[in-house]
């Protein structure tokens, strides 16, 4: 089959064409050692065999903090003017290409929310293929989603090019002099047993009510946010009014929260939905694996792996259905 | 309409709970248009706790009689009472030898026979007076504060996280320490609101800002235990800015 290509040494070329639309974003590490999507200026700038980042994309989205409503007593309430700057974030693995998918049915579903679709029109994507490692799960690493608008799949010598939505398709047009041709056979999609065994709970409705896992879990859990942090889909947020020192004017923020902080199910004058831990993990397991709303029976969980890695006490909620799954064990 | 009257006071403390506040230089002027700054001996002269205040913001632990009369004047005075810090909030680092003996104390700074002191051992305002919002920090953040002086202006009083350091250091995404490192990190069991300040320059969290709604401190033992810190070491650590952690505690 007759494929686009990229070679290793036009990537360069590659990435300052990117900027032409917009201010070019990618996989980097941090001098601590952290890796992060953040900006980049010349390709030693980029990690290209990262793993994955700290945080997803959706930050790019959804940032962890946002003004949503400026007050003032003359105008009311206003959303914020500022435009959304246009950005490329490059190196985009599936499995976060999928987180991204999913926040736009919750945020560009039935309600779209706009500062929502401000930002994610003006966030250009490619996508990029990756090595799967201990943690991560995702049904296809090389399959190129749907939403990434090019997407660069990882050969010897450079990357099969494709463009997979309208946006993408122009820009590869303005793209063949940097690209040759080659016959390559597209790779088999990667089957994983555990997002087959994920999916299977979601099909059938299932909650381990007996599992001793729940209270195992409650025990351990810090509470200290990582894991919805962390998550490509994670998108529960909590919204915030403060009156500014001048008396006529307030900003309505809103910021990332967690299921797992007592705060999440509290309502006014106290009563809380999900005063325990334990109550707070099933909630979580039946947002995260079932749905619920209009997302009922959509798995949100894209097996990036994160959770895995970043919970300080090793909770990992697959261990459910590795414990109480007997079809596909 | 009147200005709102403020007190800001200090008990036992060094004080730098009220620098965080003449630390504002930026809102200063704004700020003295706003209120009426009734009784601040740090910032002033006048030295008489008189008339009624919107708020009084207190600093420090109580540990003297002198102490306590203060604050009972305050809050017998103020519509709303503010613990302001970490040791008005907790104990603070003035309680971080509750523990020990007194008489003991006294002696190793003192000398023998110095004699009884009419002293206490440090507690936080709630154990004497109805205490209506804190804002915690060794010293508190700046914004924490400013935000809760815009919020009294309208009546009104702020909400702040009630999560642990760890969701602003993963915000910022900064590296974990204590995962990544094995260092003893109190940011699980700590209160948010600093934007996880010291993380964020690689210094691992020392508690200042105190314990967190519903912390897990027995989880947070068993995970130090784990990477080989001795228990004496962790309730060291832990100790320094609250002295009253219940160790088994899970929620």
């Amino acid at each position: 089959m007759k494929q686009r290509f990229l070679a290793d040494n036009a990537l360069g070329q590659f990435l300052d064409w990117l900027t032409h639309y917009g201010v070019l974003h990618g996989p980097t590490r941090t001098a601590e050692g952290v890796d992060a999507f953040g900006p980049v200026q010349t390709e030693s700038d980029l990690c290209l065999d990262y793993r994955r980042t700290l945080i997803p994309p959706k930050k790019y989205l959804l940032p962890p903090r946002q003004t949503i409503l400026n007050y003032t007593t003359a105008a009311g309430y206003t959303l914020p003017d500022r435009p959304a700057p246009q950005q490329v974030l490059f190196g985009v693995h599936s499995c976060d290409l999928q987180g991204i998918a999913y926040l736009d049915r919750v945020f560009l579903g039935d309600r779209p929310d706009q500062l929502y679709r401000r930002y994610r029109n003006a966030l250009t994507l490619v996508g990029l293929s990756c090595e799967p490692d201990p943690f991560c799960f995702c049904a296809s690493s090389e399959k190129a989603p749907r939403n990434a608008d090019l997407f660069l799949q990882r050969l010897e010598h450079g990357f099969i090019v494709s463009a997979e939505t309208t946006r993408g398709k122009g820009m590869l047009a303005g793209l063949e002099p940097l690209l040759t041709e080659i016959e390559a056979i597209p790779p088999p999609p990667v089957e994983s047993r555990m997002m087959i065994r994920l999916r299977n709970a979601a099909e059938r409705g299932s909650t381990f009510p007996d599992s001793p896992l729940w209270e195992n879990f409650a025990a351990r859990c810090l509470s200290c946010g990582a894991c919805s942090v962390c998550c490509p889909t994670c998108y529960c947020f909590d919204v915030l009014e403060h009156g500014a020192l001048d008396g006529m004017t307030a900003e309505r923020l809103r910021e990332w929260d967690n299921c797992l902080f007592r705060a999440h199910g509290e309502v006014a004058g106290g009563h809380n939905f999900r005063p325990t831990r334990r109550e707070r993990f099933l909630y979580r397991y039946l947002h995260k694996y079932l749905g619920f709303g209009a997302l009922a029976g959509v798995p949100a969980c894209v097996g990036c792996g994160r959770c895995r890695v970043v919970c300080p006490v090793a909770i990992d909620l697959t261990e459910l259905f590795a414990e109480g799954d007997d079809v596909c064990a | 309409m009147t200005r709102p009257s403020l007190a800001i006071a200090g008990l036992t403390a060094c004080f730098g709970c009220q620098l965080t506040f003449l630390n504002c230089e930026a809102e200063l002027p704004t700020l003295a248009g706003l209120f009426d700054f009734t009784y601040f001996p740090m910032g002033s002269s006048r030295r008489e706790i008189g008339g009624e205040f919107t708020a009084a913001l207190v600093e420090g632990a109580v540990s003297t009689p002198d102490d306590l009369e203060t604050l009972v004047r305050l809050r017998s005075r103020s519509r709303v009472l503010v613990a302001f810090g970490t040791c008005a909030r907790w104990g603070g680092v003035a309680a971080m030898n509750n523990h020990l003996s007194r008489v003991a104390m006294i002696e190793s700074v003192y000398g023998k026979g110095a004699g009884p002191t009419r002293s206490f051992n440090p507690g936080p305002l709630h154990r004497f007076v109805t205490v209506d919002f804190s804002i915690t920090g060794c010293p508190p953040e700046k914004n924490e504060l400013l935000a809760t002086l815009a919020a009294l202006l309208h009546g009104a009083l702020p909400v702040f996280p009630q999560y642990p350091v760890c969701t602003e250091c993963r915000n910022r995404e900064c590296l974990c320490l204590l995962i990544e490192r094995g260092e003893p990190c109190l940011g699980p069991i700590t209160q948010a609101g600093c934007n996880a300040r010291c993380p964020a320059v690689s210094i691992k969290c020392e508690g200042c800002r105190g314990p967190v709604t519903e912390a897990n401190v027995a989880s947070e033992l068993e995970v130090l235990l784990e990477k080989g810190i001795s228990r004496e070491e962790v309730i060291r650590r832990m100790r320094r800015f609250y002295p009253e952690w219940d160790y088994g505690q899970r929620s």
